[in-house]
């Protein structure tokens, strides 16, 4: 069968399979073939079909291919999409960004706040040895050693339930977040057991003194055993409360 | 004339769809992202909803990426959330991200075993044979399962509850409706 001359060019060929292959690629990628590529093809392409070649040395038969001849033109082949990266998805640079500050900050507001949670159950000890020992210090029939051991483990325990505190309220606070959960009941019992903190030693000295001038405890220092008890209640479950799950 | 004719053919037929399947994009619509921390007194779960993927098939492969900002996981305990952070170096790495590549026929099947990598808390680590369960509902594929993380497989300190440290365990449960453009 006699086939049109053009048809048997390989200038013809080679330039038409890669404008059909672009153009495939370009449909599935929904990417624009690039325009000088595209030039570049279509250019080989025309002058494979005109018939006044304008330069009839490129012009080589399929046999001149099989001796080893340079193809007339050098294309990219399409280029496969990359996998997608964390810049395709939109996220604002500065939520993708590291803050090293903000990292600093935060290693040392957990440092104080283990600090603060270990100091918290050591105090746990002396203030259920106090409450208990509280017990047998009142009375008309107590010894004054045990008022003072009492009133020894009572100063123990605010000292430490003092550094306990500092370590909490000094901690560095993270702009931007909102106290939420278990943590609010935490805090608000502070509002208790801080204040009663401050008041048992106070009721506890005058409680004493009243004693050692041979009175019965009388007047606001009478409060100091009910306060004690509050407190210590206050603070129990204040540990409670960021331990175990209502 | 026969060339004219031979190149409008060729017009033609580049117009024509192309034999094999043709690439397509996934882009997350929804997800939800659970982690599960033990501790012999509570157990407790943080999650986001906040995450964003995509998804590019070409060839018959698919690569697929998701990620979420560490700060966006919500246990509902403010407190927590914030030693979360800084126990996951959360500042400095403030995102966690996920990759896939898979075969786009497994996106057909009910389930799919997925190799995974995970970026978070500073280090790079893969999970091979993730199993998911797979829905699909139109142009939607639900992907719902379970990665099986632990805390030293990114270095991560073990915080703890009245010297009680954690779990090593923290599985993560996801759960993704992709949605094909």
């Amino acid at each position: 069968m006699m086939m049109p001359a053009v048809l048997r060019r390989t200038t013809f060929w080679i330039p038409a399979i890669l404008l059909v292959s672009a153009l495939r690629s370009s449909a599935q990628t929904a990417e624009p073939v690039s325009p000088a590529a595209f030039n570049a093809i279509r250019a080989a392409f025309d002058r494979a079909v005109s018939q006044t070649p304008l330069l009839p040395e490129l012009e080589l038969a399929d046999d001149d291919l099989a001796q080893g001849a340079a193809p007339p033109q050098q294309t990219q082949p399409p280029t496969k999409p990359g996998p997608p990266s964390l810049g395709d998805l939109g996220f604002p640079t500065a939520q993708t960004q590291p803050n090293p500050q903000e990292q600093a900050r935060l290693n040392k507001r957990s440092h104080m706040l283990k600090i603060h949670q270990r100091l918290g159950l050591i105090t746990t000890g002396p203030l259920i040895a106090t409450v208990l020992l509280g017990g047998f210090a009142g009375g008309r029939s107590t010894s004054s050693t045990t008022r003072d051991l009492h009133a020894g483990l009572g100063s123990a325990t605010a000292g430490l339930y003092f550094t306990t505190a500092y370590f909490s309220i000094f901690a560095p606070r993270i702009p931007g977040t909102k106290t939420r959960g278990p943590i609010k009941l935490h805090k608000a019992l502070a509002f208790i057991h801080g204040p009663g903190m401050i008041l048992t030693p106070v009721l506890g000295a005058m409680a004493l003194d009243q004693k050692d001038k041979g009175e019965k405890v009388h007047g606001i220092a009478s409060a100091h055993g009910a306060v004690a008890v509050v407190t210590a209640a206050a603070y129990g479950l204040a540990i409670l409360s960021v331990s175990v799950r209502f | 004339m026969n060339s004219r004719l031979i190149a409008v053919a060729l017009a033609a037929l580049a117009l024509l769809p192309p034999a094999r399947a043709a690439d397509s994009t996934w882009v997350l619509q929804q997800s939800t992202i659970t982690y599960h921390v033990s501790h012999p007194l509570h157990q407790s779960e943080g999650v986001s909803h906040a995450a964003k993927g995509k998804g590019v098939c070409h060839a018959g492969e698919c690569d697929f990426l998701a990620a979420a900002p560490v700060k966006s996981f919500d246990s509902g305990d403010s407190n927590r959330d914030l030693h979360m952070l800084q126990a996951t170096r959360g500042a400095e790495n403030p995102m966690v991200v996920v990759r896939a590549h898979v075969p786009e026929t497994a996106l057909a099947a009910s389930s799919i075993h997925a190799d995974l990598e995970i970026q978070f808390a500073g280090q790079t680590v893969h999970y091979k044979d993730v199993p998911f369960q797979l829905s699909a509902q139109g142009n939607q594929i639900k992907l719902t399962g379970t990665i099986p993380t632990t805390l030293s497989d990114f270095k991560i300190e073990p915080p703890s509850l009245l010297t009680v440290p954690v779990k090593n365990e923290v599985p993560i449960r996801v759960d993704l409706t992709w949605q094909k453009q």
